[in-house]
């Protein structure tokens, strides 16, 4: 039975609150909070990077994990934020964590859901016997224009899984994922932010694709909401997770634990991982998880897990270093917009 | 640049020293920077004794005023180190943070 | 045999805009060879002290650029080792007299640092510093303030102790019309400049500065000679994270100890030193090491005035205004250090002149104390 092995989340320290980023433009900041569902969002410092931020998921996830690093055949790394355009992450990141060079490297790139892409390769790498462990991490230092709309919401922050077939802490019970050219939100190559197609990001692209995933895998598994304890859902900004989670039929409480965006907003690829992370943290042994990331361009990744006993010797230890996602949303330093714009090397 | 060479030659000595706590032994805030580094400053460096006894100097990050106080435990972290050249290797390499 | 200075001049100290390398070069030699009542035919070797003139300028190789420059087509070096440059330059030449092999030689330290942006002279000075010194954006400020804050909190140190050392040196510096600085500083200004490094301020350092230093050594005595009875050099690891103390420079102790053995002296002997206060708590930090005051104790003492002239009955420290005062061009201070000794010794210092000058002292660092300098003068 392949799952997940072990996990490590990371976020970096400083935030700003979206209604100061609204001041700054002469906006109503209440607004725009209503609007778009989200208080503060996190705030990469100067000297980090999707690397950087990588690394310190990676280690988090090995903090747990009692086997040899050299046992990971695979380390895949997904982002929209690498910092090359050509030198791969996730050799760096294998390098540091000291991964030795017999492991497959690559790096992923699907707007949103390039770490759950990961994944979902990974597991299939595992099950097929090719793998005894693999490495997934989303990470992210996501930028937005100044005074676009997505300045609001793009975060930085960074999530890794362990993926194998035994000492399994969530057990990986299906997954399926949804794909089109959809073109709601892109970049191109050489240009600094990203541009987007307004409310087109809506309808056609978020919930199509995340409830095209989750209808596919409810069918796959015969299950419906109800029957789980816990569901995660990308999160580009406060609204469409709950919108989405309803229409599923899933309750606020079955969503709440997951509603990271809330405190930190959208960490891009390490979103729907971070939330993973989270609700690990604090579900019991047998319960059942829902998740479905989102990653324009478009696609959506979906996945049921279930936790088993040894999740709980994970939180353990999380908790006692300090590393439980919520240890992470509290450690929190503010800045203000002057100093935000030279954290993130636009001033 | 930093030569490729030299940053590929210095990663063994960053993988071993990721990771490890200590203790502040002294500190200063470098407020007239070096020509690589006018964008950071002001910034604290400080001397930090490591558990093993290994001394290093480094930047502090993630830190309030209070950090900077003999004995403050800290834990090194890997962080971008010099402002790389708009075409150049990116230097990685070792600073502290306090210890929550 | 004996190694005697037999000439020393300096030039002006200070901002030489329009003054170039080479004519510092010539300046201080031609006189240091008048001064030795020689021609520059009888100089068999020149050695150059500098550390920048790659780093800033290009130009490597200035043993055969200034012989060039000089008119002396003699065995030429340039002796590197950082601001200790100067003190390691009169050390090879001490020692290529002690071999036998010439009898006179000249030993030019010059540096040349107004021509470059601050900045740029930041990041080449960080040169005398670790990898992991330059990895962490520290600077020569920054590396002695994490020294004088260690220093503060084991002794007791004031901030205003330290400032009292620059107050000292800008006054001995007002007498000395080759100084940079003629300005009289008060404790309330020093401790009112913008910080630099916490705790160092900006008037606890000193500046970037152009100027060059000659002097004639030879084993063959002459009129004016002072005798060199110690050149003694020692080492410790570059970077401070590798040192055994740090509220002590152990390449002072170690390069002191040694010459005051081989001088046949005790550190009580010494009646005026010129030592390297790049930063003031260096002053304090040399105060100790040197064994001139007890540890933990030089801060009062400089304090009360017992190293100023006109005041010590004791030994008279940097009478020249030391590196705060007269200047500070890197390659060029540990020759002029020699260069105030002689003057002293022959009792030529005029304004500055410390009575009872006997026994002479120079202290000569490189980077954070990797490298230090000790010699002692006999008149």
């Amino acid at each position: 039975m392949i799952g997940i092995v072990s996990y490590g989340s990371y976020i970096p320290r400083c935030r700003i609150p979206i209604a100061d980023i609204a001041r700054a433009w002469k906006k109503d900041g209440e607004e725009v909070v209503r609007s778009l569902g989200l208080t503060d969002k996190s705030v990469p410092a100067f000297d980090e990077d999707a690397a950087t931020i990588a690394i310190e998921a990676a280690l988090s996830c090995f903090t747990p994990f009692h086997g040899d690093p050299t046992d990971v055949d695979v380390l895949f790394v997904g982002s929209e934020s690498h910092p090359y355009a050509v030198n791969p992450t996730s050799t760096i990141v294998g390098e540091l964590l000291g991964l030795g060079n017999t492991y497959l490297a690559a790096d992923l790139e699907f707007a949103c859901k390039a770490g759950t892409a990961a994944m979902q390769a990974i597991a299939g790498l595992v099950a097929a016997g090719h793998a005894k462990y693999g490495l997934a991490i989303g990470a992210d230092t996501a930028q937005g224009k100044p005074h676009d709309f997505l300045e609001y919401t793009a975060a930085a922050g960074g999530a890794a899984f362990l993926l194998g077939s035994e000492h399994v802490a969530a057990r990986l019970l299906g997954d399926t994922s949804y794909s089109s050219d959809t073109p709601d939100f892109w970049r191109r190559d050489g240009m600094r932010y990203p541009s987007h197609a307004g409310r087109f990001t809506g309808e056609p692209a978020y919930y199509s694709h995340v409830l095209g995933a989750a209808g596919r895998l409810l069918e796959m598994t015969g299950t419906t909401a109800s029957d789980y304890d816990y569901c995660i859902f990308h999160m580009p900004n406060g609204k469409f997770p709950r919108e989405v989670a309803k229409r599923l039929g899933f309750s606020r409480e079955q969503l709440q634990p997951s509603l990271l965006v809330d405190h930190i907003g959208n960490a891009y690829s390490a979103t729907t991982m971070l939330a993973l992370a989270a609700v690990l943290d604090i579900a019991r042994p047998n319960q059942k998880i829902f998740m479905v990331s989102y990653g324009s361009g478009a696609g959506s990744d979906a996945f049921v897990w279930e936790t088993t006993s040894e999740l709980k010797k994970i939180q353990q230890v999380r908790a006692k270093n300090t590393l439980l996602v919520a240890d992470a949303i509290r450690n929190k330093a503010y800045v203000d917009y002057v100093q935000f714009l030279k954290l993130t090397h636009k001033l | 640049m930093q030569s490729p060479v030299k940053i590929w030659r210095n990663q063994k000595n960053i993988a071993n020293l990721v990771g490890k706590t200590g203790k502040i032994l002294s500190w200063t805030i470098v407020r007239v920077p070096p020509g690589d580094f006018t964008d950071q400053a002001p910034y604290p460096v400080v001397l930090v004794e490591l558990e093993s006894g290994k001394r290093v100097t480094c930047q502090l990050v993630d830190y309030e005023e209070s950090n900077l106080a003999f004995g403050q435990s800290v834990v090194t972290i890997i962080r971008r180190v010099t402002h790389p050249d708009s075409d150049g290797v990116i230097p990685y390499g070792i600073k502290a943070k306090p210890l929550v | 045999m004996k190694i005697y200075v037999n000439g020393a001049v300096t030039t002006q100290f200070g901002e030489l805009w329009g003054v170039s390398p080479r004519s510092l070069a010539r300046g201080s030699v031609e006189s240091a060879l008048k001064d030795a009542g020689i021609e520059s035919g009888q100089v068999e070797a020149l050695f150059v002290g500098n550390m920048l003139s790659g780093m800033l300028g290009g130009q490597e190789h200035l043993g055969a650029f200034f012989a060039e420059e000089l008119g002396l087509s003699v065995p030429a070096f340039k002796v590197e080792g950082a601001c200790a440059s100067g003190g390691l330059a009169l050390h090879n030449a001490v020692n290529s007299l002690l071999s036998g092999q010439y009898a006179t030689v000249a030993v030019l330290g010059i540096e040349k640092m107004t021509d470059h942006k601050p900045e740029d002279v930041a990041t080449a000075l960080m040169g005398a510093g670790s990898e992991e010194e330059r990895s962490a954006g520290a600077t020569f400020p920054g590396l002695y303030a994490m020294l004088a804050r260690m220093h503060i909190q084991e002794f007791g140190t004031t901030e205003e102790q330290l400032a009292a050392v620059a107050v000292k040196n800008h006054y001995h510096a007002s007498l000395n019309p080759n100084a940079q600085f003629h300005n009289l500083l008060t404790v309330e200004q020093v401790m009112g400049s913008s910080k630099v490094a916490d705790p160092l301020k900006l008037l606890d350092c000193s500046p970037i500065s152009d100027g060059a230093a000659a002097v004639i050594l030879s084993s063959k005595k002459a009129k004016g000679s002072v005798e060199i009875a110690a050149s003694v050099v020692a080492t410790d690891s570059l970077g401070l994270a590798q040192r055994t103390h740090l509220t002590q420079l152990t390449s002072t102790q170690k390069a002191a100890q040694k010459a005051y053995h081989i001088a046949g002296i005790r550190a009580d002997d010494v009646r005026v030193a010129e030592v390297h206060d790049c930063f003031t708590i260096a002053e304090v930090l040399a105060m100790e090491d040197l064994g001139f005051f007890p540890r933990g104790e030089a801060a009062v003492a400089i304090e009360k005035g017992e190293t100023r002239l006109g005041v010590s009955t004791r030994v008279v420290v940097n009478p020249s205004g030391g590196l705060k005062g007269c200047g500070h061009p890197v390659g060029a201070t540990g020759v002029k250090q020699v260069v105030e000794l002689v003057e002293q010794l022959r009792g030529s210092a005029g304004k500055r002149q410390v009575d009872n000058a006997t026994i002479g002292l120079s202290h000569n660092v490189g980077g954070s104390g990797a490298t230090a300098v000790v010699h002692i003068l006999k008149k």
